[in-house]
């Protein structure tokens, strides 16, 4: 419930940046069915490019949204597709919340698992995702990812083939929900790998392996963005290595019970050099077709880069700015771990401890599960989200195994088995708060009173603002409602040509697609790298030179994010240096990034500024008559000069912009938003009409002077 | 001279044709106020009539001249006695042969007898007449309009006297025609008195004038009106806005519209929206969320919106929103037995002097509503009934859709819809949840109940009836060691009242049920060996194990006996009763184990 704040606060409206791309699409699947959604080539974005939306996109979040509308609009229950949409991420942690409670259960008991449920409810690394509003892949693929695992566990349990097809299916919603799919197409190897190597293979865990490889691949290869890519891309090769592996030991054993001891041995290193050799080979030839080279620059939807980037932190860092420049993609710091986690972090090792000390099957596979993920996590913030839930399940552990053993002994003579729910035992044990054993209960309630605390505070102030709508208060409490980023979106669907384009930084460009409905260059899903750094360019260029580009590109109007008069911090001056490092990425000639710093190598916008940035694009945008601005707003403050910037605290360089090809469009109240419009070419001047005379006998006519004759 | 002779004479005939055509009417007087201090011109015209004809007429024909006749949106005519109006006289569109423009003809109440004389009040609005000139100004310019109308009044009678009074926004006017020598005064042009003007005569007014007031056009409204017999009729209006004025040439900027209070004079920031009293629980959004910019006042006899587009609205800039709200049924909702009556206003207030080019209005009635039929205060096109599903619809509801183009205030007016409703009807929605609830159950029920099994499981079915059997065990055994407690008290009450009689009672009674207990628990391990279990061995140790208790406390029993006939001392029985208690409670551990065990 405590997802829904951001609607009180605010409106049932979507949030963020993707969401309004899922929504954006989910709507056009809602209103054409489902295979016009597969088939939909967006000529509205990536102009002049376009995208094909079906081809790329994972489809799960759209299909379970547009689903559920149907099904509500079959009943008539009119709901609108909207509502729908911001509702499904509450919905989903509902789920997500059984699943985690049947996973514990399976490893460790009802108690844990209800524990567990209770964690994964209100801890804000999972909120951050999942409140209402924000409709993200995220939001349903962590429901997803649990419950494949929980039926995992099951089939490797019970080495049941229904299980394995159940957990095969939810493995296939997962890899159409999300590209963290790889994740468990990656840790599910890996835990029968080291069940091989800890000597507890078993014909259970051949037959669920077996069965999950082959009909998860398969399933998986139904999703069209994902298409040939398990069985061709690096990523997915350890799951069918670790197949053939267990075919081989499977083969092995078998032969094992046939042969003399003596003939095995050789047979055995026969094989085992021939493995070698082929794996070798394999290495080679996959080096030199160059598929491991290829580099997608796909920050949404974790491929290639985003992959390599999970392997080392520094990967992304150095080679491709793009994903570096998300702050989503940044390593994570201790405070983000103790913000998002709270007090499960410091029992989540403990819990890990239990589960490693009383190992079997299972356990082995949660511990890989809490291994991998602590890692990835601390390789960027993003992956926060997959730690989350195994940190909920191992904290669970341990608050009640430590529960049950200083709570079993009193509890033990009256009623037999003791590992019901906790919370009882506590009250029963309040009484005699002298005893040590009480004592102890007492701090880990206190423990996770203040875990609920910390949530629920969190949740309000962190996570449930919709970042379209800004929201600030004024010294007698009341808030103000800073709407700008929608009314100028508003404002270019309603009074601007159907088919503008409308060139901005990629941050915007789901939001001008899904809110105002316009054509844009470049967008969230950045899988066109030069295409971005071509538009860095034109931000960062002078006037002129970005005309040229913007001509180029048939740029209609130019959208930027200004914050200098309210102080909003996220504007694009504070993000130009990425602009800048991108494009020079791709146009080191013309663009230095060098050139944007002071020669003490700092970035400023005051009069110390370099000239190069004072007079690039995005600076004379932004800036456009701010130097006549007079901060006077009841700041009783009369120094700060004219043009005062707000965010950076400075005066601005540069107060006299004048605009040659350029014109302002609009300007949002607060002047978050501001829209240039790019102007057609001036008329030519006229020239006179005299006829001219052409010396017929010329004998060397080049093409340029005949084409001239054409035009005359 | 000649050719104008033959006009005169033309139009000598001319009044004369017309003279009698309709029956001798003659414009006595008239005086004409044309107000063009909003974006509409409403002309309001009074004139007396009189009858000089032979017979006593019953309607009088109103003309519109040709080139403002496509604009008209609302003419009214009533007949004004000495204080009071009579209210508005009936008006039917009609021809006139061989002239060009609109013809009204205008139904008397009573009929005007030769010679008499009527004072009438005639009312025109015409929307979209004032032409902004230039079409495109920057920010900083005024708007300035153009009118073009009619020096003296089209009417197919002649006029003995006119005057025409012409009311602008502003005192700043470019030009004006000047016929008559008119006199200008602030805002106001006043033309005539013109005498004896002749049927049908036209000359071009035109007047060029600054007018900044809010040239707001609505394109399209699409009201939605449901009904709902539970108490509600929710409204919804999706309105479609545009400002029609000069359209804004250049740049828009921020800077100067916030600083300079005169920049930007003719857009639009925010215009108030009037919702009825009872109105609850107002939204106004849009596709792309709520518009937070509103604000909203509930006054005593209306609820005032301050509808704030998100952006203000220059010339030539549209926006589109969604305004809806909730009223009581009681308000608006009559009924007789199963017949019922809609009493709704068909458009109500947007702005002030608000235009609507096109209106479509939707009026949802309840599921089964039957006999509808609608009174519509002025003409309206009425378009074939649709079907409306929403929640709990089976067979859908019936939708009255109705347009109409140009409206204006005076459209405001009410629609009454009867229509026939069975009350029966009513409990169909909640039967259906009721239904839906019922078949959901059920089939837990039965799902629950029955076995569906493809193949059977005799495995799974020995482990449940091992599992009743070991659940009668446990409460068997919990039983029995419940009967050594209770021959404890019996054998501590025993030592202080030192009464044989009980004890011996006691200890028969526990012989009695232990053994009934002990037999039932072999004959359910019995029945748990039949099925094979292995639980049954455990049954047996616990067995074992319960008849060494059972011996201890006998032994205690004995050891009471003694100690209270003095054969052991004090001392020693503690000693032994502490040893016998330990044992006790060791061998209860152990049931205690296997029984969890179980």
């Amino acid at each position: 419930s405590s997802r829904l704040f951001a609607v009180i606060r605010f409106e049932s409206i979507i949030h963020e940046f993707d969401p309004w791309f899922n929504y954006r699409s989910t709507h056009h699947l809602a209103s054409n069915g489902f295979y016009e959604f597969l088939n939909w080539f967006d000529e509205r974005a990536w102009y002049p490019l376009g995208r094909i939306v079906g081809g790329t996109v994972y489809p799960g979040l759209m299909v379970t949204a547009g689903l559920i509308h149907y099904v509500l609009n079959l009943l008539h229950v009119t709901v609108h597709i909207r509502d729908v949409c911001v509702f499904l991420a509450p919905v989903f942690s509902g789920l997500t919340s059984i699943s985690t409670f049947l996973l514990t259960r399976e490893l460790w008991n009802q108690g844990a698992g209800l524990l567990a449920a209770c964690f994964i409810a209100i801890v804000p690394g999972y909120i951050s995702r999942s409140v209402a509003g924000s409709f993200d892949n995220e939001g349903i693929a962590i429901f997803a990812l649990q419950f494949t695992y929980y039926l995992w566990v099951k089939s490797v349990k019970t080495g049941s083939v229904f299980w394995t097809i159940g957990c095969c299916i939810s493995y296939f919603y997962m890899v159409s929900a999300w590209g963290g799919y790889v994740f468990i197409i990656n840790l599910i190897p890996l835990h029968v790998f080291v069940l091989l190597l800890m000597q507890r293979y078993s014909r259970r865990v051949y037959i669920a392996y077996s069965t999950f490889y082959i009909v998860g691949l398969v399933l998986s290869m139904q999703v069209p963005f994902v298409g040939f890519q398990p069985i061709r891309t690096s990523e997915h090769m350890a799951a069918a290595g670790v197949f053939a592996l267990l075919q081989a030991y499977a083969f092995l054993l078998y032969l094992k019970d046939r042969l003399t001891k003596q003939e095995f041995q050789t047979l055995f290193f026969l094989g085992v050099s021939l493995a070698a050799g082929v794996v070798f080979l394999t290495v080679i030839y996959l080096t030199y077709t160059g598929e491991w080279a290829c580099i997608h620059v796909d920050f949404f939807f974790p491929r290639h880069t985003v992959f390599y980037s999970h392997l080392g932190p520094f990967y992304a860092k150095i080679h491709i700015p793009i994903i570096a420049s998300v702050s989503e993609h940044q390593p994570t710091t201790w405070v983000s771990f103790f913000f998002d986690l709270h007090i499960l972090v410091c029992t989540f090792p403990a819990g890990l401890w239990f589960c490693i000390k009383n190992i079997n099957d299972e356990r082995v596979f949660v511990a890989l599960y809490a291994i991998s993920a602590v890692y990835f996590a601390g390789v960027m913030v993003r992956l926060m989200l997959t730690l989350t839930p195994v940190v909920c399940m191992l904290s669970a552990v341990a608050f009640s195994s430590v529960f049950e053993h200083y709570m079993g002994d009193d509890t033990r003579r009256e009623k037999p088995p003791a590992e019901d729910s906790s919370d009882e035992d506590d009250k029963r044990n309040s009484g005699n708060l002298y005893d040590k054993v009480s004592l102890l209960t007492m701090l880990m309630l206190m423990l996770l009173m203040m875990f609920a605390v910390h949530c629920t505070w969190v949740t309000s102030n962190a996570y449930s603002s919709p970042s379209v709508v800004l929201a600030s208060y004024n010294h007698d409490g009341s808030r103000n409602i800073l709407d700008d980023f929608r009314e100028a979106y508003y404002w270019l669907r309603q009074n601007t040509d159907e088919h503008v384009r409308v060139m901005s930084w990629w941050d915007y460009g789901y939001q001008i697609a899904g809110m105002a409905n316009r054509t844009t260059l470049v967008d969230n899903n950045t899988w066109n790298n030069s295409h971005i750094a071509l538009v860095g360019k034109a931000m960062s260029s002078n006037e002129s030179a970005a005309y040229e580009i913007m001509r180029s590109l048939d740029v209609d109007y130019v959208l930027i994010i200004f914050g200098g008069v309210i102080g909003y911090s996220g504007d694009d001056i504070n993000k130009f240096l990425w602009m800048v490092r991108i494009a020079e990425g791709e146009h080191p000639k013309d663009i230095r990034e060098s050139d944007y710093f002071t020669p003490q190598g700092e970035f400023r916008v005051d009069k110390a500024g370099s000239p190069t940035l004072l007079n690039c694009l995005m600076y004379k945008m932004s800036y456009y008559r701010f130097g006549e601005m007079q901060e006077t707003e009841a700041k009783l403050d009369f120094r700060t000069p004219p043009g005062f910037d707000r965010t950076r605290n400075v005066e601005i360089g540069n107060k006299d912009i004048k605009f040659k090809h350029l014109e302002e469009a609009f300007t949002s109240e607060h002047w978050l938003v501001r829209i240039y419009k790019v102007k057609h070419l001036d008329n030519r001047e006229s020239l006179d009409h005299k006829l001219r005379s052409v010396v017929p006998k010329q004998k060397y006519t080049s093409k340029k002077v005949r084409k001239s004759y054409l035009f005359q | 001279m000649n050719p104008n002779l033959l006009l005169v004479s033309c139009a000598c005939l001319l009044v004369a044709l017309s003279g009698v055509s309709a029956g001798g009417l003659v414009n006595e007087e008239v005086k004409r106020t044309v107000d063009l201090s909003t974006h509409l011109a409403k002309i309001t015209t009074e004139l007396v009539l009189s009858n000089q004809g032979h017979s006593a007429v019953q309607s009088f024909i109103l003309s519109v001249e040709p080139d403002l006749a496509p604009h008209l949106a609302y003419i009214g005519a009533s007949v004004k006695g000495d204080g009071e109006d009579d209210g508005l006289l009936e008006i039917q569109q009609s021809d006139i042969h061989g002239h060009s423009g609109d013809f009204y003809k205008v139904h008397l109440a009573s009929s005007l007898a030769a010679g008499a004389q009527l004072k009438v009040k005639v009312e025109m609005t015409f929307s979209h007449v004032l032409k902004p000139f230039p079409t495109h100004i920057t920010q900083a310019e005024r708007q300035l309009v153009v009118f073009q109308g009619n020096h003296y009044l089209y009417s197919p009678y002649p006029t003995r006297s006119q005057t025409t009074r012409v009311r602008l926004a502003s005192k700043t006017v470019e030009t004006y025609t000047k016929l008559g020598n008119p006199s200008k005064n602030d805002e106001i042009i006043e033309y005539g008195p013109f005498r004896d003007v002749p049927p049908y005569s036209e000359d071009t007014m035109k007047i060029h004038y600054e007018n900044n007031t809010p040239f707001l056009t609505i394109g399209s409204l699409t009201r939605t009106i449901e009904v709902s017999h539970w108490g509600n009729i929710a409204v919804e209006e999706t309105i479609d806005l545009r400002h029609t004025g000069a359209v804004l040439r250049g740049a828009f900027s921020r800077y100067d519209y916030q600083r300079q209070s005169d920049s930007g004079i003719s857009s639009i920031k925010s215009f108030k929206t009037i919702l009825p009293a009872s109105a609850q629980d107002v939204y106004y959004r849009d596709e792309i969320g709520n518009i937070s910019t509103s604000h909203l006042q509930v006054l005593d006899d209306s609820v005032e919106v301050e509808v704030r587009p998100r952006f203000p609205l220059f010339g030539g800039w549209k926006t589109h929103y969604v305004i809806g709200y909730n009223l009581p049924s009681y308000e608006y909702l009559y009924t007789l037995g199963d017949q019922y009556a809609l009493k709704m206003r068909l458009v109500d207030h947007v702005y002030d002097d608000q235009v609507i080019d096109s209106l479509t209005v939707k009026i949802i009635l309840p599921e089964g509503a039957r006999n509808i039929h609608m009174d519509t205060p002025y003409k309206i096109d009425r378009l074939p009934n649709q079907l409306h599903y929403t929640y709990l619809d089976t067979f859908g509801r019936p939708v009255l859709v109705v347009t109409k183009d140009n409206l204006v205030e005076h459209h405001i007016q009410d629609v009454v819809v009867h229509y026939n409703f069975n009350k029966i009807l009513m409990l169909q929605e909640p039967l259906l949840v009721v239904g839906a609830f019922y078949i959901l159950f059920f089939t837990v029920i039965i799902y629950v109940r029955l076995d569906f099994a493809i193949t059977k499981d005799p495995a799974a079915e020995v482990r449940m009836k091992v599992a009743s059997i070991t659940e009668q065990v446990l409460t068997l055994v919990n039983k029995r060691l419940g009967l050594y407690r209770h021959m404890d008290e019996v054998v501590n009450r025993y030592k202080q009242s030192r009464d044989t009689g009980a004890l011996n009672s006691g200890r028969k009674t526990l012989e009695a049920d232990h053994r009934t207990l002990t037999n039932e628990i072999s004959s359910l391990q019995a029945r748990l060996k039949a099925e094979g279990s292995d639980l049954a061995e455990k049954v047996g140790e616990v067995q074992k194990v319960d008849s060494q208790v059972k011996e201890l406390v006998c032994r205690s029993c004995q050891e009471a006996e003694r100690l209270v006939a003095g054969k052991v001392k004090k001392e020693a029985y503690i000693e032994n009763e502490k040893n016998l208690s330990s044992k006790r409670q060791e061998f209860v551990g152990r049931i205690d184990s296997l029984l969890d065990a179980l």
